[in-house]
């Protein structure tokens, strides 16, 4: 499968016009050659634990794709987000749990980026940019997730320190990750703090290994337990770390959506494939009227979430409002990505159900219905701001 | 050292079509660098690393030969020179070669011009040498190793079993094959640069006087040769199945 397609050319074309589209091309072009030679041969052999899952994530740093939309003094190269989306897409089509480990990563390299002091920033960001240091999101709690507001963890100020104590569950990159952004309630509020991987009051649990999916990242329990840091790690404003989380998180769900569009191109390429081969009462599959709705409807809700999703990253660029329409674009790329996964399934017969390399993609899929903001509460939010306007 | 290193664009074969009739859908298909000649870019680039100097790529084509120049640029050129050919041009490989030669000699204090052994995608393999005739130059083909410098290269050729070594003095001309090296991919932000450095080009028809070769040669049609697949199958246990198919297989001649 080419990564990069003729959809990819025309949606930058249409978003970016012409002259920028070519340079913006040219780039996703090259990438999508290094994921097709050096990341998607890799990616089974992940799924299935056979693989170091740091190698895929290496190549891409080494490409500088957590580069894109950062900005020049510190080694970024100052692109679109769009640009910085397309290219996830592509990478999720590579290899889904590479793209969100790297993702989350790049989350992290945002909220430095946004919230950090000079000196965060000059510290960190050449070394998140260029992977030299990997960064982990600790917002989720064994009790709480969507309803992040309701966290456990506390940060207790201690003259020019805080003292970080509670729990962090699901966390990406947990184990490997040289940087975590821990979030915690300090009386005023909420504080997101930098975390050191070193830190002797950071306790990483095991790997959660019974994944039904997204194998290729590694997920883990990460406890804080007398957690000394200096006043130094709080990012940005000692409160405002709950209004961080919700302004990362919007741009995080474009993101996880490309990744979605990603994954289910994946699966529809191998079915789409299949059934132009497949035989069946002296027909080929892709020839029966069931099989054609299967794939017009994974073409039009593949499109449709890319459109969504790239809306929103064109909605950030401008500095405009994306809550809504990121959330919206996550929900229809995650939802439409497990359907168009299922139908890949489907279409595969007996071969989707039994092979890995069928079926990995629906299970990769359904996490993201469920990660940075399930379905549910996106859609509440959806309504929400619908509902106020 | 000053380098040249040719670069065509060639159809991206992974995403050729042919139509009804079997010919390739060539209107409107897509284009990148010549599979090969980022073996003959590495090598370049590779020798300017070690040698000091620029890598200048060189290419004869249309319009569409920019990706593969900008290509060629993101890996490691120091600037491009695009003789570009309108569609009615067509020139063939001793034409090719002779406005390549042409161009070399305009670039000026060239030391060492490299090509791969072909493109990949109608793999004539001509035009390496044809340059070198142009240009006067002596001309090493098919060197999977290639050591330049002090005012000479030295290069290994694969015979088979045997292994050749050659020498010349610079300028020369030297063709690579795919084991010369793993051609590097680069960084995004290579690529990005590439993208926004100048392309010389030199229209085609500012090579036409009375030296220019007549076309030599004609391509009368390309068509694709299609493999059938027999779609036999077998029945029985797997024991029965496994020696009907050895059975079947020596019949075919494969075992």
């Amino acid at each position: 499968l080419k990564l990069f397609g003729a959809e990819h050319e025309r949606i930058l074309g249409s978003l970016y016009g012409a002259e920028a589209a070519e340079v913006y091309g040219a780039l996703l072009r090259s990438l999508s050659t290094v994921l097709e030679e050096r990341v998607s041969p890799l990616s089974l052999a992940l799924d299935q634990g056979r693989e170091e899952i740091a190698k895929p994530r290496r190549v891409l740093f080494e490409q500088g794709a957590c580069k894109l939309t950062h900005a020049t003094e510190f080694g970024g190269m100052g692109l679109p987000f769009g640009v910085y989306a397309l290219a996830m897409e592509l990478a999720g089509t590579a290899d889904a749990s590479t793209a969100m480990s790297l993702g989350i990563h790049n989350t992290v390299a945002d909220a430095v980026e946004t919230f950090g002091s000079p000196e965060q920033k000059k510290r960190l960001l050449p070394a998140l940019l260029s992977g030299k240091k990997l960064a982990a999101f600790a917002l989720t709690e064994p009790t709480s997730g969507s309803d992040a507001r309701s966290m456990r963890t506390t940060a207790s100020r201690e003259g020019r320190h805080f003292v970080i104590e509670g729990a962090k569950m699901f966390i990406t990159n947990a184990g490997e990750a040289d940087v975590y952004l821990v979030f915690a309630a300090t009386g005023t509020g909420h504080g997101a703090f930098l975390v050191e991987g070193t830190n002797p009051g950071l306790k990483v649990g095991k790997a959660l290994k019974e994944k039904l999916g997204m194998r290729a990242s590694r997920t883990a329990e990460v406890r804080l337990v007398n957690c000394r840091v200096s006043e130094d790690s709080l990012l940005g404003r000692e409160g405002a770390g709950f209004e961080q989380a919700k302004q990362l998180l919007d741009s995080s769900r474009i993101v996880m959506g490309m990744i979605c569009v990603g994954i289910a191109r994946a699966a529809y390429a191998k079915a789409l494939a299949y059934s132009k081969e497949r035989e069946l009462f002296g027909k080929k599959l892709s020839d029966l009227q069931l099989t054609r709705e299967k794939v017009a409807n994974a073409a039009m809700e593949t499109s449709a979430s890319r459109l969504l999703c790239m809306h929103a990253a064109r909605l950030k660029e401008a500095g405009k409002p994306y809550t809504s329409e990121a959330a919206q674009g996550k929900v229809l790329a995650t939802e439409s990505a497990v359907r168009t996964c299922d139908a890949a399934v489907q279409l595969l017969g007996g071969y989707g159900y039994t092979s890995d390399d069928a079926h990995r993609h629906l299970r990769d899929a359904r996490l993201l219905t469920i990660g940075e903001g399930t379905s549910e509460v996106l859609r509440m939010l959806i309504a929400s701001q619908e509902l106020e306007r | 050292m000053n380098i040249v290193v040719l670069v065509k664009s060639a159809v991206d074969e992974a995403e050729l079509r042919a139509d009804p009739s079997g010919h390739p859908v060539l209107k409107g298909a897509a284009m990148k660098m010549s599979n090969f000649d980022m073996n003959g870019v590495e090598e370049a680039v590779k020798q300017k690393e070690m040698n000091g100097g620029t890598v200048i790529v060189l290419t004869l084509g249309g319009a569409d030969s920019k990706k593969a120049i900008k290509e060629a640029m993101a890996m490691g050129g120091t600037k491009a020179v695009h003789i570009l050919t309108e569609p009615q041009d067509a020139p063939d490989s001793l034409a090719t070669a002779y406005c390549l030669a042409q161009a070399i000699k305009r670039i000026g204090e060239v030391d060492l011009v490299i090509s791969s052994e072909g493109a990949s995608d109608t793999y004539q393999g001509e035009v390496g040498a044809m340059v070198a005739e142009f240009l006067d130059m002596p001309f090493i083909a098919y060197a999977k190793k290639v050591e330049a410098g002090r005012g000479g290269v030295r290069c290994e050729q694969g015979l088979g079993g045997a292994l050749r070594v050659l020498e010349a003095k610079l300028p020369a001309m030297v063709s690579v094959v795919s084991e010369a090296n793993v051609p590097r991919y680069p960084t995004l932000l290579q690529v990005m640069v590439a993208g926004k450095k100048a392309i010389e080009e030199i229209p085609l028809a500012s090579f036409k006087g009375p030296d220019y070769p007549e076309t030599g040669t004609e391509v009368l049609d390309v068509s694709v040769q299609s493999a059938s697949r027999k779609r036999v199958l077998f029945d029985g246990t797997p024991e029965e199945a496994a020696k009907k198919l050895v059975g079947a297989l020596k019949q075919e001649g494969v075992l």
